[in-house]
């Protein structure tokens, strides 16, 4: 046997490696010493997990430890964490003042906090939202996330006779819903449609279209003006999927959308998927891009809109407050819901893609679950989500909340329009359910409008992905109706 | 074998061998494990799928890309690289004969090194800039100015790993440029000298003379930047849209293993694509080690 | 000839130049200039986006981070890689090719094959008696442990054939003189080795300062801990969400200027070292 190998062996094999050799000198004994600081390092080299954990204990209510931590982690995105910090925090604060509350900030959610989930020590409160979320399935499926049942059941912060639940739109709930039970909440309505300046519009003598024939007329009239008609942030092309989607939901009714969450086979190939693409795709093809909009991003294109290079760019309704500091005063955002694309449609004119969204979420695993629960419920309430509104133009999926409130011109034209819609609202799970398809129907879209393939290659990715995803048997599924 | 010696040996070697088995043998053993596994999450419980995980490997089409822009980037980056840097070097130390330099040599040897103390995500996020596909970019101001179409290399799947190599070379010409002329400046001058009194000029004395003497500088260059090319990572990663796009046309198996164990949780999958970028790394490794293997010498 | 050298020459120089100038050029500009023609100077010199730069964005401490960690880091990697690289070029026993060979395996080895265990193992140490707190996740000493693990192959690969190199004489004379193995190695073997101690520092250096990956994975959630690398990359996505482009490049200007200072001012010692270097 070396000496070398030998050496390793018992480092690895016994903490004190020389000391219990026989006859060892008292100068070996001394460095045998030195050396067992390094024995427990190598004990504790093993990484792997020889047996899982038991899972988090089913059945019970995680309670509040009222002088426990609450660390809560804000995705600092278009509405900022301002709006955590002065009015959810104090709410939380006042009604339990011995809690150990600390405000973090991140733009990057999962770069930031991946490693404590998988590390086991995650924060009590995760807004789980921006480009760099987390994959909620994924966590779901480890058992991460508290099951928000109790929350909804829980009477409301404003009034004990009602239920958290009653307050707030079934949509929602249902949306952060995972095989049935919801372990997100999602806490903001977000409406999608292309955006533009109102005043440009009215000063132009341009109006919203309501056919996909009128719109691209109206591209063209833009572009005759010296102006770029539509662009979208090329290098987050999930900008541009939104809409095909949308329109093909319209085109198809909601099952489109549906059968594509439910990895159901040819969901990507439908007819009405493959015509949005097409009817996208032409938008590029026929030189209606902002030039070089490939190469951009959503803050460079919303500043070229802001500027006056391009009329037009799907977004959210996060739009009008993000650009706070950059659009000039009396920009005057406004949005229009989504063409019709003939008279065959299955859903009328105004449907609208709105969803639920920043995601939030009280990690199983956290010191303290039972406070994020109660500041969940703090967040639900009626005041704070009224302020929350005012504070960063944005609505919350509490009914009635902006209720009397005034608001900013892109937010009145959202809400209008979501009123307008009424039950005519589509929305769509897969991204949130399966990133890895999320990436690649982006990267395939970002191809799509340069014309480097065509809607059915598109349609044929996407597919080949979700029947991969489908076939997987480590992948997770989820389901909705 | 003497006591002492063997005592001082153990000691001498105690400490790295404990960290390098620690931080890299060991994890390196579990990779192996787990690329076997399905895993997918530290509670998840692994399930041993055999070499599903490179089977499935062979007909991931990113994957395949990933490790083909790899070895593209092998075959590129070092060339190259070693390649201006030669030229830049034999041009600053003159021909070596009558030992003249260009003037500010020393000056273009500082200015060539800076990328070199950049750390490569600073360039990354730099050329980001730089190459801004509208008008108003570095690149395409001037091009706009002069009446040509502005370029988006980054936005474009034909130009976007050029783009990548380019910023490779961009940053690491400078360091081989005086690791080289440093190896120039020590070629013993009688050696020019004589070559020269038998007529050879500047281009000869560079191949006949130059170039042999510094033959084992070059091949400790090639394994450094061949062993860097197939570990790119942050110029790709914080530099190109989509992280390795657009389209995954300029993504690297170090981007695919990072994207798969931190965004899908597919540890197990991420530990067999580990596993192959280990392979190739190695084989290129040992080729080139086997070339470079010298004479030791020991004490008793 | 000469004139065909300096184009070339020149053209490369500019080509280096070129976007570090323009990255001061754009920090002291407003957005509307940066966001216009890109080669316009700025119509006043804006060193507010400097204040906010440095207020917002502490760059000064991420750089402060990774000095600390660089410096710890390549103390530690020559001391112990001089270490292992001179026993095994020097000392015949039993298992040294082994150590070697598994030592200049780890040159090849690239470090996304052992990402996800050695976050692990990582996190495993953190929870030592005593030590963990200084060497788990989110530590300065837990990244310097794993950057002194990582920078050993080469360390070693190169040190010991340097060692091999060095004539043998002194040595044995020291030997004969009753000098130990020890004070062999530190008083006479280990300065006869600076040239090649000196070109290897640099390399781990540059090799330690550049890391991204390893911060990205090893510092995840403490900001005030992260290094330059790793803040940088942060305060880029954050231009894109706050759209302070100002603020952007004036932080890439704080984050390179003491780096172009601190290299004119060492370049000597750095060509020295490569020039006595070990790669002859």
């Amino acid at each position: 046997m070396t000496l070398t190998v030998r050496h390793e062996r018992v480092i690895v094999n016994s903490p004190f490696p020389f000391s219990r050799r026989p006859g060892v000198s008292r100068r070996e004994l001394l460095r045998g010493a030195a050396l067992a600081g390094l024995g427990p390092l190598t004990l504790s080299a093993c990484a792997f997990p020889v047996g899982a954990p038991p899972p988090p204990e089913g059945g019970g209510v995680p309670r509040i430890a009222e002088d426990g931590p609450l660390e809560i982690w804000i995705f600092d995105g278009g509405l900022g964490d301002d709006y955590a910090r002065t009015i959810h925090e104090p709410l939380v604060a006042a009604r339990f003042p011995r809690l150990r509350i600390s405000h973090n900030a991140t733009k990057e959610i999962a770069r930031t906090l991946q490693p404590r989930f998988v590390g086991g020590d995650p924060p009590e409160v995760v807004d789980n939202s921006g480009a760099g979320a987390m994959d909620l399935g994924a966590l779901v499926q480890d058992g991460q996330l508290t099951d928000l049942t109790p929350l909804y059941a829980a009477p409301s912060w404003d009034d004990p006779a009602v239920t958290v639940r009653e307050t707030v739109d079934p949509t929602a709930i249902e949306l952060g819903g995972y095989g049935g039970r919801p372990y997100v909440m999602n806490y903001t309505t977000t409406v999608w449609g292309i955006w533009y300046s109102r005043p440009l519009f009215e000063a132009r003598g341009w109006r919203p279209p309501r056919t996909w024939a009128r719109f691209l007329d109206l591209c063209e009239e833009v572009r005759r003006s010296g102006m770029a008609p539509f662009t979208y942030a090329g290098t987050h092309p999930q900008y541009i999927y939104e809409p095909i989607l949308t329109l093909a939901a319209k085109i198809g009714g909601r099952r489109v959308l549906t059968d594509i969450d439910n990895l159901a086979e040819g969901a990507w190939q439908a007819e009405p998927v493959r015509l949005a693409a097409t009817a996208f795709a032409e938008l590029g093809a026929r030189h209606l891009l902002l030039e070089g909009t490939a190469g951009l991003d959503h803050v460079q294109t919303q500043i070229a809109q802001n500027r006056g290079l391009v009329a037009m760019l799907p977004c959210g309704s996060w739009l009008e407050n993000e650009q706070r500091g950059s659009a000039p005063d009396g920009f005057g955002y406004a949005m229009f819901p989504l063409p019709d694309f003939g008279p065959s449609d299955a859903m009328p004119y105004g449907t609208l893609h709105a969803q639920p969204g920043e995601e939030y979420i009280v990690p199983a695993r956290s010191a303290n679950p039972g406070a994020g629960l109660e500041y969940l419920r703090a967040m639900l309430s009626r005041k704070a989500s009224g302020r929350f509104t005012e504070t960063v133009s944005t609505l919350t999926v509490v009914r009635g909340a902006a209720e009397g409130l005034r608001l900013t011109p892109g937010l009145e034209s959202a809400r209008a329009a979501l009123a307008a819609a009424g039950g005519n609202v589509v929305s769509s799970m897969f991204r949130r359910w399966y990133s890895e398809l999320h990436d690649e129907v982006a990267a395939a879209s970002g191809q799509l409008m340069g014309g480097a393939i065509d809607a059915d290659r598109w349609a044929e990715r996407a597919q080949r992905k979700a029947d991969a995803l489908r076939a997987d048997p480590s992948v997770r599924k989820f389901t909705r109706r | 074998m003497n006591h002492h010696r063997r005592r001082f040996v153990a000691g001498f070697l105690a400490v790295p061998v404990t960290l390098y088995t620690v931080y890299v043998l060991s994890p390196c053993a579990q990779a192996l494990v787990i690329a076997l596994t399905d895993w997918r999450g530290v509670n998840a419980v692994p399930r041993f799928v055999g070499v599903d995980n490179f089977r499935r490997l062979l007909g991931d089409e990113v994957f395949l890309r990933a490790a083909g822009h790899n070895l593209l980037l092998l075959a590129l980056v070092p060339p190259l690289t070693i390649g201006l840097a030669l030229l830049f070097a034999w041009l600053l130390t003159g021909d070596g004969t009558a030992r003249r330099t260009v003037r500010g040599a020393g000056l273009y040897r500082v200015v060539f090194f800076f990328p070199q103390v950049l750390a490569v995500v600073l360039v990354a996020v730099l050329f980001r800039q730089i190459l801004r596909p509208d008008g108003n970019g570095m690149l395409n101001a001037p091009l706009t100015a002069l009446g040509f179409a502005p370029v988006g290399p980054l936005a474009d799947t034909d130009l976007a790993l050029w783009a990548v190599l380019f910023v490779l070379v961009w940053q690491a010409v400078g360091f081989y440029v005086v690791l080289f002329s440093a190896g120039i400046a020590s070629i013993p001058r009688e050696l020019f000298e004589a070559a020269a009194i038998d007529g050879a000029g500047g281009g000869r004395l560079f191949l006949r003379i130059t170039l042999p003497l510094l033959r084992d500088t070059v091949q400790a260059g090639w394994v450094y930047l061949g062993v860097a090319a197939l570990d790119v990572f942050a110029v790709v990663w914080v530099m190109t849209a989509e992280h390795g796009g657009p389209d995954h046309s300029t993504t690297v198996m170090a981007a695919e293993v990072y994207r798969n164990a931190f965004h899908y949780s597919r540890f197990g999958y991420a530990c067999a694509m580990g596993v192959v970028l280990f392979v190739i790394t190695t084989g290129f490794a040992v080729l080139v080690l086997r070339l470079t293997r010298r004479e030791r010498i020991e004490f008793r | 000839m000469a004139a065909l050298s300096h184009a070339v020459l020149l053209w490369w120089a500019v080509l280096v130049t070129v976007p570090i100038v323009w990255t001061f050029l754009a920090s002291v500009k407003s957005e509307r200039e940066i966001f216009g023609d890109a080669w316009s100077l700025p119509a006043s010199v804006r060193l507010d986006n400097w204040a906010r730069a440095w207020q917002q964005a502490h760059v000064g401490r991420y750089m402060l981070n990774s000095v600390v960690v660089v410096a710890c880091g390549t103390a530690g990697t020559m001391l112990l890689g001089a270490m292992a690289a001179y026993v095994l070029a020097r000392y015949r026993f039993r298992g040294s090719r082994v150590v070697h060979a598994l030592f200049v395996a780890g040159l090849a080895l690239p470090v996304y094959l052992v990402l996800t265990p050695l976050f692990f193992v990582v996190r495993n140490t953190g929870a030592l008696p005593l030590v963990g707190p200084f060497i788990g996740l989110n530590t300065h000493g837990g990244l310097v442990l794993v950057y002194v693990a990582f920078s050993l192959p080469f360390t070693v690969f190169f040190l010991t054939a340097f060692f091999r190199t060095l004539p043998e004489t002194v040595a044995e004379a020291a030997f004969v003189d009753g000098a130990s193995h020890t004070r062999v190695f530190f008083q006479i073997m280990l300065p006869m080795a600076r040239p090649g101690v000196v070109s290897v520092t640099i390399f781990n250096v540059l090799g330690q300062w550049n890391q991204y990956q390893l911060p990205l994975v090893l510092l995840p959630s403490d900001r005030d801990r992260w290094v330059l690398t790793q803040g940088i990359a942060d305060i880029s996505t954050t231009a894109g969400y706050d759209a302070d482009w100002g603020a952007l490049f004036a932080a890439l200007g704080m984050a390179i200027l003491p780096m172009i200072v601190v290299h004119a001012l060492l370049q000597g010692q750095i060509r020295r070292g490569l020039t006595a270097g070990a790669f002859k």
